[in-house]
């Protein structure tokens, strides 16, 4: 099952690169979103699915996948958000081929039950990301994507040092995640395995000084959002951290955890800081994705099983809320042919219900309550308080800078005199429209429905670290 | 077999190229490449011995990668004259030599019996080509220079002509660092690189995929052997310059025969973290992975031209021909070592090996030189997608040869454990 979910976007994926026509990539999109809510709506607890198949089973690598409440979760978002993308980004077939194959990519990287096989998902999601990129970039792209492909294998080769050493020096007969968590790295080369990981998923949270790499990342992908929303996804840092990183060197966590506390906070709030000067759409999205996943990182560092529950949840929400609010920025460049926030004056009149959508995504992106950024936001700093209160502090700042730079930028756009023509919704835009705010509201109002498979993972891991600490 | 067939193949075309056309002598040719590829695989897993000829299992594994390189090399080049083919046979068989014996002068015999077709071979173009044998040339008689030396100091510190005897002593360890010193010229280990992208440049593009791909395998075959009672230290000093210099030197290039040379400099470095342990079948792995994508790569480029190919002259190629364009962008990737793609188990499992001999500086060093080369891969692998006005004149039968190749680096990616019990049971 979960082979069949990971394998449908990919097939569709390829398909679509040798040249089928896209409304077909949206059938496989719509496909892979159905299939991804039925695994997670039967999703029974524990690890469900369980599939292990042997790739070099000499040296201890197999092709074992699992769906876990975390898993599944992400499939939920991966599936959506894709799905949204694939209903509006007006774009040629294989660049919405290369999409589908990045997101069965991403969804083996979720369900990867073997450390080598997860690293095997991470690198090879490098290759359509780059791929859309170079095709359908900007003019300044060769330059974002060098950035983009070097900050991303400085991170993840050392990494793989730092994989071999997990097996190497913890002592596991194989890279199975049950193995390896049996196994945890010790004492002094805990700390080296730990910063081998962190190096990676650092740059790909991203942690300030780290994050260099995304703003132009995202200035040069296509104007249709498509690109960034996948991008958004693959910002899978924080999960890999919680998934693999800590538990598997906990000693070497223990030792950095204050710089890593200080690092997320310092995100947070510089994020925002920069998000609220920023002249156009994706800048500020850029940022305020940094910002974001600086709570999130905050609330999974802090080590309490609050703070990790809600950095998670606030991952997976923003996948949806800032994937679509890329989205709606390729919409508005396809009326108006810009991203410059300067430029847009006064759209609530002519388009009041893309006025309304875009004011759902911006409130679920400032975390208001009752819709999806909230419940994540909350729990994040809760947990992060218990651990730290000087640093939430200061995250917390970076919420209220959240709200300060989105409804600045929304008010401008939608709300300001102007007398900009626009068209309003149409077409494809009104099920993205349904399934967008769907998506935001029930997350929002129903959070524990969401995160019920999370919670016993998150105590687990706040147990390795009472453990290891 | 092998051996028989090849040296049978080798003397009676000796005599026919006089009698017969060049395309016929061609189809002879790779008649008995394809003969000792069929003795080599009806033999497989059985070794051999007769006097100091040793077919065991290294021998088998490098055999069947040189012999995979000079089908190629055959297959590919588009010579008038039947020297051409004579001269990869010759060589062939004396990489088939070098790679199945453990003694040190058959060794010496096997390693000049390779290297002087390939010197002739790399005149085959005269003017810049010429000046490029000839360094090859000088050096690589420098290079047995230094590897008779220490064979002559083996003797003298062990009493004894075979390779891998366990010693010790000063002796001992020069006779060692020598014999080191003459198979890395082979191998273009750094600092004994100097010829490498000058031949790379300067010979027929079939040429050098000949030598990038058969000479790399059977003198890497002869340093398992060599190295097989343990690594002299200074293997560190070479693993870190050829790493360091062949990725940093290659950033640079705009030609991509250049660019290859020092990339195969490196990969050289790469692979000769699995002599730390010895272990056969990570090192055979490795080599096949990356036969398999720089074959692939110079077999794109003398489609494109059999002299120089400056990066310029890539743009557009995925245009012009999809086949040939996708072939070099594979071929890039797995020399990356991207997954899902061969080239990354080649380096996971040589890296491995690096880890269990706790080498673990030189794997980060390893490491963060492989993302530096993702700069000029890139650079390699994207040119044929952008916008360009570039030529090529594929016969169909490279075109077919360059779908296969990629799909094998794909299928080898995703199925590595398909070939490993084969190569671990040669």
């Amino acid at each position: 099952m979960v082979i069949l979910a990971i394998l449908l976007p990919i097939l569709f994926g390829l398909l679509l690169l040798l040249g089928l026509p896209r409304a077909l990539g949206v059938l496989g999109a719509g496909l892979s979103f159905l299939l991804n809510l039925y695994l997670f709506l039967t999703h029974p607890g524990g690890t469900a699915h369980p599939v292990t198949l042997p790739l070099l089973p000499g040296v201890g690598v197999y092709w074992a996948f699992g769906l876990d409440g975390l898993s599944a979760l992400f499939f939920l978002t991966i599936g959506l958000t894709v799905f949204l993308g694939a209903l509006v980004a007006q774009v040629e077939g294989r660049f919405l081929g290369l999409a589908l194959l990045m997101s069965g990519l991403l969804l083996g990287l979720f369900a990867a039950r073997d450390l080598l096989v997860f690293y095997l998902f991470f690198e090879a999601t490098l290759i359509p990301a780059l791929l859309m990129l170079f095709f359908y970039g900007g003019e300044g792209r060769v330059r974002a994507l060098y950035t983009f492909l070097l900050f991303t294998l400085a991170g993840s080769l050392p990494m793989l040092a730092a994989v071999l050493a997990a097996k190497a020096l913890g002592g596991s007969p194989s890279f199975l995640l049950e193995d390896l968590l049996a196994h945890p790295v010790k004492g002094g080369a805990a700390l080296w395995v730990f910063l081998g990981f962190a190096l990676a998923f650092a740059i790909k949270t991203p942690l300030f000084p780290l994050h260099a790499w995304l703003p132009p990342f995202h200035q040069e992908n296509h104007p249709s959002g498509l690109a960034d929303a996948l991008g958004t996804l693959y910002k899978v840092g924080v999960f890999a951290f919680f998934r693999f990183a800590i538990p598997l060197a906990p000693e070497g966590f223990s030792e950095l955890q204050g710089l890593l506390l200080f690092l997320a906070a310092i995100s947070a709030l510089y994020g925002a800081w920069v998000a609220f000067s920023a002249k156009d759409f994706k800048t500020l999205l850029a940022y305020a994705g940094v910002s974001h996943m600086g709570v999130a990182a905050l609330g999974t560092f802090s080590g309490t099983p609050e703070g990790a529950l809600g950095g998670l949840y606030l991952l997976a929400a923003s996948g949806v809320y800032t994937g679509g609010l890329f989205l709606l920025a390729g919409r508005l460049y396809e009326r108006l042919h810009t991203l410059e926030i300067g430029r847009f004056r006064g759209l609530s009149a002519p388009a009041p219900a893309l006025s309304a959508l875009a004011l759902f995504l911006f409130l679920a992106m400032v975390g208001l309550p009752g819709l999806s950024g909230f419940p994540g936001e909350l729990m994040t700093l809760l947990g992060a308080y218990k651990q730290s209160p000087w640093l939430t502090a200061m995250a917390f700042l970076s919420v209220i800078a959240g709200a300060a730079y989105a409804l600045t930028a929304f008010q401008k756009v939608f709300w300001e005199e102007g007398t900009q023509k626009t068209e309003d919704l149409k077409g494809a835009e009104w099920p993205f429209a349904a399934l967008a705010v769907a998506a935001l509201v029930l997350m929002g109002v129903f959070p524990g429905f969401f995160v019920k498979g999370l919670k016993p993972l998150a105590e687990a891991f706040a147990k390795i670290l009472g453990g290891g600490a | 077999m092998t051996l028989l067939v090849l040296s049978l193949f080798s003397v009676a075309l000796t005599l026919l190229g006089f009698f017969v056309s060049v395309p016929l002598f061609k189809r002879f040719t790779i008649l008995g490449l394809s003969l000792a590829l069929l003795s080599l695989l009806l033999t497989w897993g059985k070794p051999f011995a007769l006097g100091p000829y040793h077919v065991d299992g290294i021998s088998q594994v490098f055999t069947l990668l040189a012999l995979l390189g000079a089908l190629w090399t055959v297959g590919l080049v588009r010579s008038g004259r039947f020297e051409f083919y004579l001269l990869v046979l010759y060589a062939t068989l004396g990489m088939h030599l070098l790679a199945s014996t453990q003694n040190l002068i058959l060794m010496l015999v096997a390693l000049e019996a390779l290297s002087l077709p390939l010197y002739a071979l790399a005149t085959w173009r005269r003017g810049e080509g010429l000046e490029a044998a000839l360094k090859y040339f000088l050096l690589g008689a420098l290079a047995a220079a230094f590897f008779l030396y220490g064979t002559a100091l083996h003797y003298g510190a062990t009493g004894n002509l075979l390779a891998g005897t366990p010693g010790e002593g000063p002796l001992y360890a020069l006779a060692l660092g020598l014999l080191l010193v003459g198979l890395g010229f082979k191998v273009a280990l750094a600092p004994f690189h100097f010829w490498t992208p000058d031949v790379y440049q300067g010979s027929p593009t079939p040429v050098v995929l000949f030598m990038a791909t058969g000479v790399k395998a059977a003198a890497f075959a002869a340093l398992l052997r060599v190295a097989a009672p343990g690594v002299p230290d200074a293997l560190a000093l070479l693993v870190a310059f050829s790493v360091l210099l062949g990725n940093l030197a290659a950033l640079g290039q705009k030609e991509a025969k250049r660019l290859l040379a020092y990339s195969s400099i490196a990969h050289a470095g790469y692979m000769a973290l699995a002599l730390y342990t010895g272990n056969a079948t990570a090192l055979g792995f490795y080599l096949l992975t990356y036969v398999l994508a720089t074959g692939l790569a110079f077999a794109v480029l003398s489609e494109v031209s059999p002299d120089r190919v400056p990066l310029e002259r890539l743009k557009g190629l995925f245009h012009r021909d999809p086949l040939l364009g996708l072939g070099l962008f594979v071929a890039s990737l797995s020399l990356l070592g991207l997954p899902p793609l061969a080239g990354f188990w080649g380096k996971y499992l040589v890296f491995t090996e690096a880890a269990k001999a706790g080498q673990w500086g030189l794997l980060v060093l390893a490491l963060i030189t492989s993302a530096v080369s993702a700069y000029y891969y890139l650079a390699l692998g994207l040119a044929v997608f952008q916008k360009g006005a570039a030529e090529a004149h594929p016969r169909p039968l490279a075109r077919g040869v360059a779908l296969g190749v990629a799909l094998l680096l794909i299928l080898l990616g995703l199925i590595p454990g398909a070939v490993l019990p084969a190569l671990a049971a040669g």
